[in-house]
Protein backbone atom coordinates (compact mmCIF):
# COMPACT_ATOMS: atom_id res chain seq x y z
CA UNK A 1 0.00 0.00 0.00
CA UNK A 2 2.90 2.53 1.21
CA UNK A 3 4.53 1.06 -2.46
CA UNK A 4 1.40 2.19 -3.94
CA UNK A 5 1.18 5.74 -2.32
CA UNK A 6 5.23 6.48 -3.42
CA UNK A 7 4.35 5.06 -7.12
CA UNK A 8 1.44 7.83 -7.07
CA UNK A 9 3.11 10.24 -5.66
CA UNK A 10 5.75 9.96 -8.09
CA UNK A 11 4.03 9.65 -11.18
CA UNK A 12 2.20 12.96 -10.14
CA UNK A 13 -1.46 14.01 -12.09
CA UNK A 14 -1.66 12.88 -15.97
CA UNK A 15 -5.05 14.69 -15.53
CA UNK A 16 -5.06 17.80 -17.68
CA UNK A 17 -6.61 20.79 -15.63
CA UNK A 18 -8.63 22.23 -19.12
CA UNK A 19 -11.44 23.65 -19.50
CA UNK A 20 -10.34 25.32 -16.65
CA UNK A 21 -6.78 26.07 -17.32
CA UNK A 22 -5.63 27.44 -20.86
CA UNK A 23 -4.51 24.06 -22.60
CA UNK A 24 -0.17 24.03 -23.45
CA UNK A 25 -0.08 23.65 -27.25
CA UNK A 26 2.70 23.44 -29.49
CA UNK A 27 3.01 26.57 -31.68
CA UNK A 28 3.16 24.68 -35.53
CA UNK A 29 -0.49 23.41 -33.90
CA UNK A 30 -2.87 23.00 -37.03
CA UNK A 31 -6.08 25.11 -35.43
CA UNK A 32 -8.50 27.41 -36.56
CA UNK A 33 -7.61 28.92 -40.26
CA UNK A 34 -7.12 32.78 -39.15
CA UNK A 35 -7.77 35.21 -41.78
CA UNK A 36 -6.24 38.29 -42.15
CA UNK A 37 -8.73 40.49 -44.56
CA UNK A 38 -6.47 43.51 -44.68
CA UNK A 39 -3.15 41.53 -46.11
CA UNK A 40 -5.52 39.32 -48.67
CA UNK A 41 -5.86 40.68 -52.13
CA UNK A 42 -9.09 37.86 -53.16
CA UNK A 43 -6.88 36.50 -55.48
CA UNK A 44 -8.59 32.84 -54.44
CA UNK A 45 -5.28 30.99 -54.92
CA UNK A 46 -6.93 29.11 -51.18
CA UNK A 47 -9.91 28.42 -52.51
CA UNK A 48 -8.60 26.40 -55.15
CA UNK A 49 -6.18 24.95 -53.49
CA UNK A 50 -8.29 23.79 -50.54
CA UNK A 51 -9.75 20.24 -50.82
CA UNK A 52 -12.60 19.99 -49.10
CA UNK A 53 -14.16 23.32 -50.53
CA UNK A 54 -13.88 24.96 -47.19
CA UNK A 55 -12.84 28.25 -48.43
CA UNK A 56 -14.64 29.49 -52.17
CA UNK A 57 -14.68 32.19 -54.05
CA UNK A 58 -18.27 34.70 -54.46
CA UNK A 59 -18.71 36.67 -57.28
CA UNK A 60 -22.02 39.36 -56.98
CA UNK A 61 -22.10 40.86 -60.41
CA UNK A 62 -24.58 43.84 -59.67
CA UNK A 63 -22.27 45.28 -56.77
CA UNK A 64 -18.99 44.29 -58.47
CA UNK A 65 -18.15 42.47 -55.32
CA UNK A 66 -15.75 39.74 -54.83
CA UNK A 67 -16.43 37.68 -51.62
CA UNK A 68 -14.24 35.00 -49.89
CA UNK A 69 -16.13 32.58 -47.78
CA UNK A 70 -14.87 30.11 -45.45
CA UNK A 71 -17.06 27.28 -43.73
CA UNK A 72 -14.86 26.04 -40.82
CA UNK A 73 -17.53 23.46 -40.77
CA UNK A 74 -16.07 21.20 -43.69
CA UNK A 75 -12.53 22.74 -43.01
CA UNK A 76 -10.12 19.80 -42.76
CA UNK A 77 -7.05 22.03 -41.30
CA UNK A 78 -4.73 20.67 -43.64
CA UNK A 79 -2.60 23.76 -43.98
CA UNK A 80 -2.91 23.63 -47.84
CA UNK A 81 -4.98 27.14 -47.93
CA UNK A 82 -2.05 28.89 -45.81
CA UNK A 83 0.84 26.91 -48.36
CA UNK A 84 -1.15 28.59 -51.21
CA UNK A 85 -1.13 32.09 -50.10
CA UNK A 86 1.28 34.58 -51.41
CA UNK A 87 0.57 37.28 -49.21
CA UNK A 88 0.75 35.34 -46.03
CA UNK A 89 -3.18 36.12 -45.45
CA UNK A 90 -4.08 33.26 -43.75
CA UNK A 91 -2.61 31.19 -41.15
CA UNK A 92 -3.63 27.95 -38.92
CA UNK A 93 -3.82 29.32 -35.73
CA UNK A 94 -3.48 27.70 -31.87
CA UNK A 95 -7.72 28.41 -31.66
CA UNK A 96 -9.17 25.24 -31.32
CA UNK A 97 -12.57 26.30 -29.48
CA UNK A 98 -14.75 26.28 -31.96
CA UNK A 99 -17.79 24.24 -31.13
CA UNK A 100 -20.73 26.22 -31.67
CA UNK A 101 -24.51 26.17 -31.30
CA UNK A 102 -26.11 28.06 -34.51
CA UNK A 103 -24.32 26.85 -37.88
CA UNK A 104 -24.30 30.19 -39.17
CA UNK A 105 -21.52 30.92 -36.95
CA UNK A 106 -19.09 28.65 -38.45
CA UNK A 107 -19.24 30.81 -41.60
CA UNK A 108 -16.76 34.47 -42.54
CA UNK A 109 -16.52 36.22 -45.27
CA UNK A 110 -14.46 39.02 -46.49
CA UNK A 111 -15.77 41.23 -49.35
CA UNK A 112 -13.51 42.82 -51.77
CA UNK A 113 -14.08 45.65 -54.32
CA UNK A 114 -13.44 44.71 -58.37
CA UNK A 115 -11.32 46.40 -60.63
CA UNK A 116 -13.08 47.77 -63.70
CA UNK A 117 -11.22 47.68 -66.94
CA UNK A 118 -9.40 50.65 -67.99
CA UNK A 119 -10.88 50.26 -71.74
CA UNK A 120 -14.15 48.71 -71.75
CA UNK A 121 -14.97 49.19 -68.32
CA UNK A 122 -16.27 45.08 -67.24
CA UNK A 123 -15.07 44.21 -63.53
CA UNK A 124 -12.37 41.81 -64.10
CA UNK A 125 -9.79 41.50 -61.04
CA UNK A 126 -9.94 42.48 -57.40
CA UNK A 127 -8.94 45.92 -56.81
CA UNK A 128 -6.51 44.87 -54.10
CA UNK A 129 -4.67 42.59 -56.55
CA UNK A 130 -3.88 45.08 -59.44
CA UNK A 131 -3.30 47.57 -56.81
CA UNK A 132 -0.46 45.36 -55.20
CA UNK A 133 0.55 43.90 -58.76
CA UNK A 134 1.18 47.31 -59.36
CA UNK A 135 3.23 48.34 -56.69
CA UNK A 136 5.68 44.67 -57.09
CA UNK A 137 6.33 45.56 -60.73
CA UNK A 138 7.06 49.41 -59.69
CA UNK A 139 10.27 47.23 -57.87
CA UNK A 140 10.90 45.05 -60.70
CA UNK A 141 12.98 47.06 -63.55
CA UNK A 142 12.75 45.83 -67.57
CA UNK A 143 10.74 46.32 -70.64
CA UNK A 144 8.98 43.24 -70.05
CA UNK A 145 7.68 44.69 -66.63
CA UNK A 146 6.99 48.16 -68.06
CA UNK A 147 4.40 46.89 -70.91
CA UNK A 148 3.01 45.23 -67.87
CA UNK A 149 2.41 48.26 -65.69
CA UNK A 150 0.74 49.82 -69.01
CA UNK A 151 -1.83 47.38 -69.29
CA UNK A 152 -2.32 46.91 -65.63
CA UNK A 153 -6.08 47.58 -65.27
CA UNK A 154 -6.68 46.46 -68.53
CA UNK A 155 -8.76 43.15 -69.23
CA UNK A 156 -7.69 40.08 -70.20
CA UNK A 157 -9.56 40.22 -73.69
CA UNK A 158 -9.02 43.87 -74.00
CA UNK A 159 -5.16 43.02 -73.14
CA UNK A 160 -5.09 40.62 -75.71
CA UNK A 161 -6.64 42.94 -78.98
CA UNK A 162 -3.36 45.83 -77.20
CA UNK A 163 -0.69 42.79 -77.19
CA UNK A 164 -2.31 42.14 -81.19
CA UNK A 165 -2.05 46.04 -82.12
CA UNK A 166 1.36 46.40 -80.61
CA UNK A 167 2.70 42.99 -82.24
CA UNK A 168 0.90 44.19 -85.44
CA UNK A 169 2.40 47.42 -85.14
CA UNK A 170 6.10 46.60 -84.67
CA UNK A 171 5.40 44.43 -87.25
CA UNK A 172 4.64 47.03 -89.59
CA UNK A 173 7.94 48.87 -88.46
CA UNK A 174 10.52 45.62 -88.68
CA UNK A 175 8.97 44.93 -92.11
CA UNK A 176 9.20 49.03 -93.16
CA UNK A 177 12.88 48.60 -91.74
CA UNK A 178 13.55 45.53 -93.38
CA UNK A 179 11.70 46.94 -96.67
CA UNK A 180 14.16 50.02 -96.30
CA UNK A 181 17.03 48.22 -96.12
CA UNK A 182 16.56 46.34 -99.05
CA UNK A 183 16.22 49.34 -101.10
CA UNK A 184 19.14 51.39 -99.41
CA UNK A 185 21.50 47.81 -100.45
CA UNK A 186 20.13 47.95 -103.94
CA UNK A 187 20.88 51.64 -104.02
CA UNK A 188 24.23 51.06 -102.95
CA UNK A 189 24.90 48.12 -105.53
CA UNK A 190 23.54 50.27 -108.81
CA UNK A 191 25.88 52.69 -107.84
CA UNK A 192 23.85 55.60 -107.17
CA UNK A 193 23.72 56.39 -110.71
CA UNK A 194 19.82 56.55 -110.52
CA UNK A 195 18.59 54.94 -107.18
CA UNK A 196 15.21 55.11 -107.60
CA UNK A 197 15.13 53.96 -111.18
CA UNK A 198 17.49 50.87 -109.99
CA UNK A 199 15.34 49.97 -107.31
CA UNK A 200 12.32 49.50 -109.11
CA UNK A 201 14.27 47.31 -111.48
CA UNK A 202 14.58 45.32 -108.58
CA UNK A 203 11.64 45.35 -107.37
CA UNK A 204 10.64 44.44 -110.83
CA UNK A 205 12.96 41.40 -111.41
CA UNK A 206 12.28 39.92 -107.81
CA UNK A 207 8.22 39.73 -108.20
CA UNK A 208 8.94 38.88 -111.78
CA UNK A 209 11.12 35.70 -111.02
CA UNK A 210 8.36 35.17 -108.19
CA UNK A 211 6.10 34.70 -110.84
CA UNK A 212 7.87 32.77 -112.93
CA UNK B 1 -27.75 36.18 -40.62
CA UNK B 2 -29.01 34.16 -43.03
CA UNK B 3 -27.98 31.03 -44.03
CA UNK B 4 -24.96 31.54 -46.49
CA UNK B 5 -25.57 30.05 -49.64
CA UNK B 6 -23.60 26.44 -49.81
CA UNK B 7 -20.96 25.16 -51.46
CA UNK B 8 -23.79 21.95 -52.38
CA UNK B 9 -26.07 24.57 -53.61
CA UNK B 10 -23.78 26.09 -55.77
CA UNK B 11 -22.22 23.17 -57.44
CA UNK B 12 -24.62 20.38 -57.16
CA UNK B 13 -27.38 19.56 -59.32
CA UNK B 14 -30.15 19.56 -56.85
CA UNK B 15 -31.81 16.30 -58.06
CA UNK B 16 -28.14 14.78 -57.57
CA UNK B 17 -28.25 14.57 -53.82
CA UNK B 18 -31.21 13.27 -51.82
CA UNK B 19 -32.75 16.07 -49.42
CA UNK B 20 -34.02 14.72 -46.57
CA UNK B 21 -36.60 16.21 -44.44
CA UNK B 22 -35.47 17.01 -40.86
CA UNK B 23 -36.94 15.31 -37.91
CA UNK B 24 -38.52 18.07 -35.80
CA UNK B 25 -39.18 18.54 -32.29
CA UNK B 26 -42.22 19.63 -30.95
CA UNK B 27 -42.88 22.41 -28.55
CA UNK B 28 -43.49 20.62 -25.21
CA UNK B 29 -39.93 18.35 -26.21
CA UNK B 30 -38.45 21.58 -26.76
CA UNK B 31 -39.13 23.38 -23.63
CA UNK B 32 -38.41 20.25 -21.61
CA UNK B 33 -34.95 20.24 -23.71
CA UNK B 34 -34.55 24.39 -22.68
CA UNK B 35 -35.54 23.38 -18.50
CA UNK B 36 -32.70 20.49 -19.21
CA UNK B 37 -30.04 23.06 -20.16
CA UNK B 38 -30.57 25.57 -17.67
CA UNK B 39 -31.59 23.23 -14.80
CA UNK B 40 -29.22 20.08 -15.57
CA UNK B 41 -27.03 18.68 -11.89
CA UNK B 42 -26.27 15.58 -13.07
CA UNK B 43 -23.97 13.33 -15.18
CA UNK B 44 -24.84 13.40 -18.59
CA UNK B 45 -24.53 9.61 -20.60
CA UNK B 46 -23.03 9.90 -24.71
CA UNK B 47 -23.73 7.48 -27.03
CA UNK B 48 -21.81 7.70 -30.30
CA UNK B 49 -23.63 6.81 -33.44
CA UNK B 50 -21.47 6.55 -36.55
CA UNK B 51 -22.96 7.42 -39.69
CA UNK B 52 -20.71 6.89 -42.53
CA UNK B 53 -17.41 7.78 -40.88
CA UNK B 54 -13.79 7.22 -41.21
CA UNK B 55 -13.04 6.20 -37.61
CA UNK B 56 -10.89 8.83 -36.48
CA UNK B 57 -13.85 10.42 -34.60
CA UNK B 58 -14.04 7.76 -32.60
CA UNK B 59 -10.82 7.58 -31.83
CA UNK B 60 -11.06 11.26 -30.57
CA UNK B 61 -13.67 10.36 -28.43
CA UNK B 62 -12.42 7.64 -27.12
CA UNK B 63 -8.96 9.96 -26.63
CA UNK B 64 -11.35 12.30 -24.29
CA UNK B 65 -12.44 9.34 -22.08
CA UNK B 66 -8.84 8.49 -21.27
CA UNK B 67 -7.09 9.40 -18.03
CA UNK B 68 -5.35 12.53 -19.90
CA UNK B 69 -8.59 14.41 -20.43
CA UNK B 70 -11.16 12.46 -18.09
CA UNK B 71 -14.21 13.39 -18.96
CA UNK B 72 -16.16 11.56 -16.48
CA UNK B 73 -14.39 14.05 -14.15
CA UNK B 74 -17.38 16.09 -15.37
CA UNK B 75 -20.16 13.28 -15.73
CA UNK B 76 -19.78 12.63 -18.95
CA UNK B 77 -19.48 8.67 -19.44
CA UNK B 78 -20.35 6.65 -22.90
CA UNK B 79 -22.89 4.26 -22.65
CA UNK B 80 -23.46 1.41 -25.37
CA UNK B 81 -26.91 1.74 -25.89
CA UNK B 82 -28.73 5.30 -27.05
CA UNK B 83 -32.18 3.81 -24.56
CA UNK B 84 -29.30 5.12 -21.70
CA UNK B 85 -28.51 8.52 -23.64
CA UNK B 86 -28.54 12.19 -22.47
CA UNK B 87 -26.25 12.99 -25.37
CA UNK B 88 -26.44 11.45 -28.70
CA UNK B 89 -22.64 12.12 -30.62
CA UNK B 90 -23.18 11.77 -34.39
CA UNK B 91 -19.84 11.03 -36.29
CA UNK B 92 -19.69 10.57 -40.28
CA UNK B 93 -21.26 12.29 -43.41
CA UNK B 94 -24.32 10.43 -42.96
CA UNK B 95 -24.29 7.54 -46.13
CA UNK B 96 -27.55 6.87 -47.44
CA UNK B 97 -27.32 3.10 -45.60
CA UNK B 98 -26.68 4.50 -42.34
CA UNK B 99 -29.73 7.03 -42.42
CA UNK B 100 -32.13 4.34 -40.87
CA UNK B 101 -29.65 3.47 -37.86
CA UNK B 102 -29.02 7.36 -37.22
CA UNK B 103 -32.70 8.36 -37.10
CA UNK B 104 -33.59 4.80 -35.28
CA UNK B 105 -30.87 5.82 -32.56
CA UNK B 106 -32.81 9.51 -32.13
CA UNK B 107 -35.85 7.99 -31.98
CA UNK B 108 -34.79 5.19 -29.10
CA UNK B 109 -32.88 7.72 -26.87
CA UNK B 110 -35.44 9.20 -24.76
CA UNK B 111 -36.94 13.14 -24.77
CA UNK B 112 -35.17 15.88 -24.17
CA UNK B 113 -32.02 14.82 -25.42
CA UNK B 114 -28.72 16.80 -26.59
CA UNK B 115 -27.57 15.82 -30.06
CA UNK B 116 -24.03 16.58 -30.91
CA UNK B 117 -22.39 16.75 -34.78
CA UNK B 118 -19.10 16.08 -34.57
CA UNK B 119 -16.25 16.58 -36.73
CA UNK B 120 -16.24 17.66 -39.82
CA UNK B 121 -18.12 15.38 -41.81
CA UNK B 122 -20.83 15.47 -39.33
CA UNK B 123 -21.14 19.49 -39.42
CA UNK B 124 -21.31 19.56 -42.98
CA UNK B 125 -20.42 16.32 -45.10
CA UNK B 126 -16.86 17.39 -45.13
CA UNK B 127 -14.77 16.35 -47.91
CA UNK B 128 -17.35 14.01 -49.20
CA UNK B 129 -20.19 17.22 -48.72
CA UNK B 130 -20.93 17.03 -52.92
CA UNK B 131 -20.58 12.66 -52.52
CA UNK B 132 -23.79 10.87 -54.42
CA UNK B 133 -24.08 8.75 -51.78
CA UNK B 134 -24.11 11.01 -48.84
CA UNK B 135 -26.53 13.48 -46.89
CA UNK B 136 -24.12 15.75 -46.16
CA UNK B 137 -24.35 16.24 -42.70
CA UNK B 138 -26.21 15.23 -39.10
CA UNK B 139 -28.88 18.21 -39.39
CA UNK B 140 -30.01 16.76 -42.84
CA UNK B 141 -32.01 14.52 -40.44
CA UNK B 142 -31.89 15.31 -37.12
CA UNK B 143 -32.02 18.56 -35.20
CA UNK B 144 -28.92 19.66 -33.92
CA UNK B 145 -28.17 21.37 -31.03
CA UNK B 146 -24.10 21.38 -30.59
CA UNK B 147 -21.46 21.23 -33.81
CA UNK B 148 -17.86 20.02 -32.87
CA UNK B 149 -16.00 20.56 -36.09
CA UNK B 150 -12.49 19.53 -36.64
CA UNK B 151 -11.00 16.73 -38.84
CA UNK B 152 -11.01 14.56 -36.44
CA UNK B 153 -11.57 17.01 -33.44
CA UNK B 154 -9.40 16.96 -30.63
CA UNK B 155 -10.27 15.42 -27.12
CA UNK B 156 -9.74 19.30 -26.12
CA UNK B 157 -12.28 20.19 -29.08
CA UNK B 158 -14.08 17.73 -27.89
CA UNK B 159 -14.06 18.58 -23.80
CA UNK B 160 -14.82 22.22 -25.13
CA UNK B 161 -18.21 21.25 -27.18
CA UNK B 162 -19.41 19.05 -24.56
CA UNK B 163 -19.34 22.23 -22.15
CA UNK B 164 -20.97 24.64 -24.92
CA UNK B 165 -23.70 21.51 -25.51
CA UNK B 166 -23.78 21.15 -20.99
CA UNK B 167 -24.16 25.64 -21.06
CA UNK B 168 -20.99 25.69 -19.33
CA UNK B 169 -18.86 27.56 -21.41
CA UNK B 170 -20.11 30.08 -24.16
CA UNK B 171 -19.60 29.86 -27.85
CA UNK B 172 -15.83 31.88 -28.89
CA UNK B 173 -16.85 31.62 -32.34
CA UNK B 174 -18.91 34.03 -34.29
CA UNK B 175 -19.73 34.77 -37.96
CA UNK B 176 -18.33 37.68 -39.33
CA UNK B 177 -17.83 39.49 -42.38
CA UNK B 178 -14.92 42.14 -43.24
CA UNK B 179 -15.89 44.56 -45.55
CA UNK B 180 -13.05 46.32 -47.90
CA UNK B 181 -11.91 49.80 -46.82
CA UNK B 182 -11.81 52.38 -49.42
CA UNK B 183 -8.08 52.84 -50.20
CA UNK B 184 -6.77 49.50 -48.42
CA UNK B 185 -3.67 48.57 -49.62
CA UNK B 186 -2.37 44.68 -49.16
CA UNK B 187 1.64 44.95 -47.91
CA UNK B 188 4.29 44.07 -50.15
CA UNK B 189 6.34 41.66 -47.84
CA UNK B 190 9.74 42.54 -47.49
CA UNK B 191 9.83 45.53 -49.87
CA UNK B 192 13.38 46.15 -48.30
CA UNK B 193 15.16 43.10 -50.52
CA UNK B 194 14.91 42.98 -54.33
CA UNK B 195 11.99 41.68 -55.94
CA UNK B 196 14.32 38.94 -57.58
CA UNK B 197 16.27 38.13 -54.67
CA UNK B 198 13.29 37.13 -52.88
CA UNK B 199 11.53 34.71 -55.10
CA UNK B 200 14.98 32.90 -55.34
CA UNK B 201 15.49 33.18 -51.20
CA UNK B 202 11.80 31.87 -50.88
CA UNK B 203 11.89 29.29 -53.59
CA UNK B 204 15.56 27.84 -52.00
CA UNK B 205 13.92 27.84 -48.04
CA UNK B 206 10.31 25.49 -49.38
CA UNK B 207 12.56 23.54 -51.25
CA UNK B 208 14.78 22.90 -48.33
CA UNK B 209 11.96 22.93 -45.45
CA UNK B 210 8.70 22.85 -46.71
CA UNK B 211 6.03 25.67 -47.18
CA UNK B 212 4.90 26.77 -43.49
CA UNK B 213 8.35 26.03 -41.72
CA UNK B 214 10.61 27.56 -45.30
CA UNK B 215 8.15 30.67 -45.08
CA UNK B 216 9.22 31.23 -41.16
CA UNK B 217 12.72 30.67 -41.70
CA UNK B 218 12.62 32.79 -44.79
CA UNK B 219 11.41 35.87 -42.92
CA UNK B 220 13.58 35.25 -40.24
CA UNK B 221 16.65 35.34 -42.66
CA UNK B 222 15.12 38.81 -44.59
CA UNK B 223 14.20 40.32 -41.86
CA UNK B 224 18.12 39.96 -41.18
CA UNK B 225 19.08 41.48 -43.71
CA UNK B 226 17.16 44.20 -44.03
CA UNK B 227 17.89 45.01 -40.22
CA UNK B 228 21.06 45.04 -41.40
CA UNK B 229 22.51 48.91 -42.08
CA UNK B 230 25.72 48.79 -43.48
CA UNK B 231 27.50 45.31 -43.21
CA UNK B 232 24.66 43.08 -44.89
CA UNK B 233 26.77 40.19 -45.47
CA UNK B 234 28.41 40.35 -42.03
CA UNK B 235 25.07 40.49 -40.08
CA UNK B 236 24.05 37.45 -41.59
CA UNK B 237 27.33 35.87 -40.69
CA UNK B 238 27.04 36.55 -36.87
CA UNK B 239 22.85 35.30 -37.36
CA UNK B 240 24.45 32.11 -38.70
CA UNK B 241 27.22 31.89 -36.29
CA UNK B 242 24.18 32.44 -33.28
CA UNK B 243 21.95 29.82 -34.97
CA UNK B 244 22.29 26.41 -32.53
CA UNK B 245 20.20 24.50 -34.53
CA UNK B 246 22.10 22.89 -37.04
CA UNK B 247 19.06 22.27 -39.29
CA UNK B 248 18.26 25.42 -39.40
CA UNK B 249 21.76 26.36 -40.06
CA UNK B 250 22.21 24.51 -43.12
CA UNK B 251 18.72 26.17 -44.27
CA UNK B 252 20.54 29.99 -43.46
CA UNK B 253 23.62 28.77 -45.02
CA UNK B 254 21.96 27.80 -48.31
CA UNK B 255 20.21 31.12 -48.50
CA UNK B 256 23.23 32.89 -47.84
CA UNK B 257 24.48 31.40 -50.83
CA UNK B 258 21.83 32.68 -52.96
CA UNK B 259 22.40 36.53 -51.65
CA UNK B 260 26.25 35.67 -52.58
CA UNK B 261 24.85 34.22 -56.29
CA UNK B 262 23.10 37.68 -56.69
CA UNK B 263 26.19 40.01 -55.69
CA UNK B 264 28.58 38.28 -57.13
CA UNK B 265 27.10 36.60 -60.47
CA UNK B 266 23.35 37.51 -61.56
CA UNK B 267 20.56 35.94 -59.38
CA UNK B 268 18.20 35.48 -62.02
CA UNK B 269 20.59 32.88 -64.51
CA UNK B 270 19.31 29.59 -64.53
CA UNK B 271 17.13 30.67 -61.70
CA UNK B 272 14.23 32.22 -63.46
Amino acid sequence: MLKLWKLERKTGEATVAYPFAPLPVNKDMRGKPVHDAAACVACAACAVACPADAIWMSVDPDAETITWNINYGRCIFCGRCEESCPFEAIRLSQEFELAVTSKADLHDQAVYKIQECSVCGRPFAPRKEVDLARRVLDQVVGSAAAWQRDVLDVCPACRRRLDAQRAKASCDAANAAVLLEAIERDAAQAGGADAAGATDAADGGTSAEGVR
Amino acid sequence: MAEPLDMTERVLPAGLQYQPTPIQLDEKVKAAKAALATSIRRSVYAYRCDLGGCNGCEIEIFGSITPVFDTERFGVKVVPSPRQADVLIYTGAVTRAMRMPGIRAFQAAPDPKIVISYGACGCTGGIFYDNYCVWGGTDKIVPVDVYIPGCPPSPAQTVYGFAVALGLLDQKLHATTDVEKDGEEAPVLHPGVPYRLRVALERTARQMAGYRYGRDLVNEFMDVLEGARYDVMGAVDEFIRRCDDPRRREIFVALRQVVDASVVGDVNDGRR
